[in-house]
């Protein structure tokens, strides 16, 4: 997938029919990050905190909602994905990036999550098995989409 | 200016400390960033930037500071505005809390 055309509102991307594949497969895992993940403080005593807390996971919870609202409707709306000789041109709005990168992110940490939240910058290996697997590979996945996304923004060419 | 002696009468206040209002817990939050091993760091500078209107400079000396002290202090507001941005930074799976700020 690459970007072929910055416009000041919309980006277009050139993707191939597998990348397309992926990415939605990707979009159709949101949302992985379990709701009771979101905590508002660390050291906010019992009782100190509660309504704020309830308040966050409403907040999440209706995000949720609009976001899989918003993936729906991206997958369903017509000429989306305008076919090409070597894939599709895939045209997005700068906001849509944005939740696009939340929900990519979302899939990404909950596969962390998933995997027990291995702490892999102090060396805590992930064992490669059948369980993990699909975890590591939407990590990846998610990931590899979401550096296109920033590299678009950004204007960076990927190196 | 001079302080003007007028002998000071402050009503006799019990602190409740299991109270839930917002006065009570002001004076000040400071919405922290924690670091994890799985957000890309550019990811993080971005996120940074669109939820404080950060230039990317300081955006990625923050993200910089996550990275390498295992946090940082990104603001300190009101409880409601550090909630605000909490809510916000959890809309894009950071890792973020509000704490009081015990400075």
């Amino acid at each position: 997938m690459k970007l072929i055309q910055s416009r000041r509102d919309q980006l277009i991307f050139e993707i191939g029919r597998r990348e397309k594949g992926l990415l939605l497969e990707i979009l159709q895992l949101y949302p992985l990050v379990p709701q009771e993940h979101h905590r508002l403080s660390k050291t906010a005593r019992a009782g100190q905190l509660n309504e704020h807390q309830r308040l966050l996971e409403e907040s999440l919870a209706a995000q949720r909602k609009e976001n899989r609202k918003q993936i729906r409707a991206l997958l369903d709306e017509a000429g989306r994905f305008q076919a090409i000789p070597t894939g599709f041109r895939l045209k997005i709005t700068r906001p849509e990036i944005e939740w696009l990168l939340q929900v990519l992110n979302d899939v990404r940490i909950g596969g962390w999550i998933a995997l027990g939240s291995p702490d892999t910058e102090a060396g805590e290996k992930i064992p490669v098995n059948e369980r993990t697997t699909p975890f590591i590979r939407s990590m990846e996945i998610a990931g590899a989409f979401e550096t296109v996304f920033l590299d678009a923004l950004t204007g960076r060419t990927p190196g | 200016m001079a302080a003007t002696a007028i002998p000071e009468v402050r009503p006799d206040i019990d602190r409740d400390e299991e109270t839930d209002s917002s006065t009570a817990l002001e004076p000040g939050y400071l919405v922290i960033c924690w670091n994890d091993p799985v957000n890309l760091m550019d990811y993080v500078t971005h996120v940074f930037q669109v939820v404080f209107g950060w230039q990317r400079q300081k955006a990625e000396t923050h993200m910089l500071q996550v990275h390498n002290q295992g946090k940082s202090v990104l603001t300190r507001e009101s409880l409601e505005k550090a909630e605000f941005y909490v809510h916000q930074l959890q809309r894009y799976t950071l890792h973020a809390t509000m704490e009081r700020d015990q400075g």
